[in-house]
């Protein structure tokens, strides 16, 4: 089920119903949110609901097994026999189709003859998501930081539908307490709640979805067909389509969790405000950067075994990070290069620290620079990873200074009154729309749903027909 | 990611306020007002949008869902007709960009049509064979990409595969549209329009994915029940008529025929469908039949998602087992290029090197 359709708002109204009416019971109120959440995910396809409820019987059989071993060598192998089992489900279903294909052609090369099974592999929508959370839970167990939660909180944790096909990466600590506690159904903050939905819906409808059409899809698919503007207004044009989409996104689903009295952790905070690409990756998709940090790159060794070991664990990190998005080259590559990003700026750090390297000057001018430097790093990337290939991705980067003088068509007003709509969000300051919410909040249920209604009219009139997947959807 | 700290987040530690109640300054509201607004904003946008979302309906297959879509919104539509509402938000509609009657399954994906002199000389409508005409730089030439979200996924890899200087690739795919729905959107008159507009030198026609459904005429009357023996033949006239348009001004037809997809409950359907775009093909001049179904079905005749060109091995087909992903479209697109060469002399510069 789509956040943006007429079936997802039916459906929502049924299970606020439901749920602010069982509050106060909760052996009817787990059961209940659990079904509608198999219910939410069902909708796409019924036969994935029997994958969900596979990989958290896995998940719990994997965590009170880690949990019952007291012997640290004997709780390792629990846990690594656990991890493998929680991740396998996602291993097949995301990289068998890369897999086959790849040894084929290599051993082709190699003159050899291999015929692996050609099986169709779809990837159900959300796993990838789940799936991080089921390894988060297990490892939190193995850490000593989290007691083991019961098989029902476990199955709620893992399915509850606001977080579940594309995040945020709920922490087990974040949500399973949050399960046991009789929310307060007398102040909930709907305005601050509503605010989420609807710009979340803006953002997504109007700006990522708009753009996605006008320039970004028919550039990226072929480059040699545009001019150097049309290249460079498409790479910046993608870099706002989807940060609208996925914050858009994710602004829905915390919104939703927050009409149901849910906290969710934040995902995006102006991420293209960094001024480096280090900072950029603690503002983007801020979920799963410390989901790769506390369970892959820390446990790799962090930066705690020297200098040469930090690099390597900064691009394994950030190539498994890429390789997580996609079964795909393009994306591995992606990930790499900002794992050279990240590496550049730690070696940077570490110079500046031992004064060998000087400060820049504390400027507005120079802090502007630095944004606009992290900012066009961070499109070179975002070019590898909307592309169908690489080589895509480098035919689009070499149009961006082979093509000028040649008419740019897709150079609208629109659309680079869409980009900017998009970028302004970055830098806007918090206060006005803190008083506007504040006035949301002290109108009277009448008046709030008429502006509900006219907000929504205006963003699915503004918008181009049709409901578009989100970006997301497809990791 | 951040490689500045060392300290994990994970903690014992319990939310102090798991629940998310409003932030200073804010007032909070109780569930049951909250619905009121939830419901209060609903039903108002959905009166709002019920002419826009009857459009939608319309487009839906036939079948439980559109019936009882079209149940509810008919009535709605009907009394907003009368009351001067739907003027109303047509009004409010067209001053946000949007025309309320804009063709369906349209906005960025379809390009404009460019528009060419008609010739001096009149061309009659072929009676064989002819070749297409050799392009140059001043001259490209143009091809039309028509038909329903399969075309136009070839339509967006038309244009990778067709060099840019000595062809112009205009795209005309329309989602959700096939020969069936005229009253949905009525495919004969748009290639009436695109052959009197731009008079193309190759139309690439894939449609009939869609046309599972009862034969209507423009104004909505059925025609020809799916399942009946009239269905066939009717449909034959309608993919003859079209590419009889196609081929009016002199150009030529490349029809795609339709690929098996993954539910082989749908084979008998549309291997009668290819049966019927072959029969014209052999019919018609100027009109050829590309086979899609055997060019990627397994060497057993069944569904493949991979197809293997006797080097390389690729995933071909996209996850609903029905399209096609980036790297199969390609492949489509310059299989249909080099066919185009085999039946109509397509100049292969147009498309190699």
């Amino acid at each position: 089920m789509l956040f943006p359709t007429t079936d997802f708002a039916i459906f929502f109204c049924l299970v606020f119903l439901g749920h602010w009416w069982l509050n106060h019971n909760p052996r009817l109120w787990k059961p209940f949110m659990i079904a509608a959440s198999y219910i939410f995910y069902g909708w796409w396809n019924w036969r994935y609901v029997f994958l969900l409820a596979a990989v958290s019987l896995i998940t719990q059989v994997a965590a009170i097994a880690v949990d019952r071993q007291r012997e640290p060598r004997r709780r390792s192998v629990a846990l690594a026999l656990g991890v493998a089992a929680t991740i396998a489900p996602l291993l097949y279903f995301k990289y068998y189709g890369f897999f086959t294909v790849n040894v084929a052609n290599a051993a082709t090369t190699f003159g050899l003859h291999v015929a692996p099974p050609l099986i169709q592999v779809v990837l159900p929508v959300g796993v990838s998501f789940y799936t991080f959370m089921a390894i988060a839970y297990v490892v939190d167990i193995y850490r000593g930081d989290f007691e083991v939660a019961s098989w029902v909180d476990l199955y709620l944790y893992l399915s509850f539908f606001p977080h579940l096909v594309a995040g945020p990466i709920v922490r087990p600590n974040e949500l399973i307490p949050q399960l046991d506690v009789r929310r307060d159904p007398r102040h909930i903050d709907v305005a601050g709640a509503m605010w989420l939905i609807l710009g979340g819906l803006f953002k997504k409808v109007v700006i990522a979805n708009y753009l996605a059409g006008a320039i970004v899809d028919p550039v990226f698919g072929d480059p040699a067909r545009h001019s150097s503007p049309e290249a460079i207004v498409a790479i910046v044009a993608y870099a706002v389509q989807i940060y609208c989409d996925f914050s858009g996104y994710t602004d829905i689903a915390i919104g939703v969790a927050k009409l149901l009295g849910f906290r969710f952790p934040q995902n995006f905070d102006r991420p293209y405000s960094a001024h480096s690409v280090q900072e950029f990756w603690r503002r983007w998709h801020m979920t799963l950067s410390r989901w790769l940090r506390d369970y892959l790159y820390i446990p790799l060794g962090g930066s705690r075994k020297g200098t040469t070991r930090t690099y390597v664990n900064l691009m394994i990190t950030m190539l498994l990070g890429g390789l997580w998005h996609g079964a795909a080259w393009h994306f591995v590559v992606w990930g790499g290069l900002h794992g050279v990003y990240l590496a550049v700026g730690h070696w940077k750090d570490g110079k500046r620290e031992s004064g060998q390297l000087a400060e820049p000057p504390e400027t507005a001018l120079v802090h502007g620079m630095q944004q606009l430097a992290t900012f066009t790093l961070v499109c070179i990337a975002w070019t590898l990873f909307r592309a169908d290939s690489v080589a895509t991705a480098l035919s689009l980067l070499a149009r961006t200074v082979t093509a000028w003088g040649v008419p740019s068509p897709l150079v609208t007003a629109p659309v680079l009154l869409a980009i900017s709509a998009g970028l302004v969000t970055q830098f806007l300051p918090h206060r006005p729309a803190e008083r506007l919410k504040a006035a949301l909040s002290r109108l009277r249920p009448v008046p709030l749903g008429v502006t509900v209604a006219v907000v929504l009219f205006l963003i699915t009139t503004l918008g181009p027909r049709g409901v578009a997947p989100f970006i997301y959807f497809q990791f | 990611m951040t490689t500045d700290t060392q300290e994990r987040t994970t903690t014992r530690e319990r939310s102090e306020n798991p629940g998310d109640g409003p932030p200073p300054g804010r007032r909070g509201m109780p569930a049951g007002r909250v619905l009121v607004v939830l419901l209060v904003g609903i039903i108002l946008w959905s009166l709002l949008y019920a002419p826009e979302l009857k459009r939608s309906s319309e487009a839906q297959p036939d079948g439980l869902r559109r019936t009882i879509s079209l149940a509810v919104l008919d009535p709605v539509v009907w009394v907003e007709d009368r009351v001067g509402l739907t003027r109303l938000i047509d009004n409010a509609t067209q001053a946000l960009g949007r025309h309320p009657n804009e063709a369906v399954g349209g906005g960025n994906d379809v390009d404009p049509l460019p528009s060419v002199p008609a010739p001096a000389h009149p061309v009659r409508h072929p009676q064989r064979d002819t070749t297409i005409r050799v392009p140059t730089v001043a001259k490209p030439l143009r091809v039309i990409v028509v038909g329903d979200s399969l075309a136009q996924g070839i339509g967006s890899f038309a244009e990778r595969v067709f060099k840019p200087s000595l062809v112009d690739v205009i795209k005309q795919g329309r989602i959700s549209t096939g020969l069936a729905r005229p009253d949905y959107f009525n495919w004969p008159a748009q290639m009436r329009t695109i052959v009197d507009r731009s008079r193309p030198d190759l139309t690439i026609v894939m449609l009939g994915e869609n046309d599972a459904q009862s034969l209507v005429t423009p104004a909505g009357q059925v025609v020809a029940q799916i399942g009946t023996g009239d269905f066939p033949p009717a449909y034959e006239q309608r993919v003859r008529a079209f590419a009889s348009l196609a081929t009016s001004e002199g150009g030529h037809v490349i029809w795609v025929g339709l690929p098996n997809p993954r539910d082989s409950r749908r084979w008998d359907f549309i291997e009668r469908q290819n049966g019927a775009f072959q029969a014209v093909a052999d019919q018609l001049p100027n009109v050829s039949f590309f086979d899609t179904w055997s060019t990627f079905a397994s060497p057993g005749g069944g569904y493949s998602a991979y197809y293997h060109d006797g080097k390389h091995l690729t995933l071909v087909r996209a996850d609903d087992g029905v399209h096609f992903n980036a790297d199969g479209y390609t492949i489509l697109m310059r299989l249909v290029a080099q066919f185009a060469t085999d039946q109509f002399r397509l100049d292969p510069k147009t498309y190699e090197g």
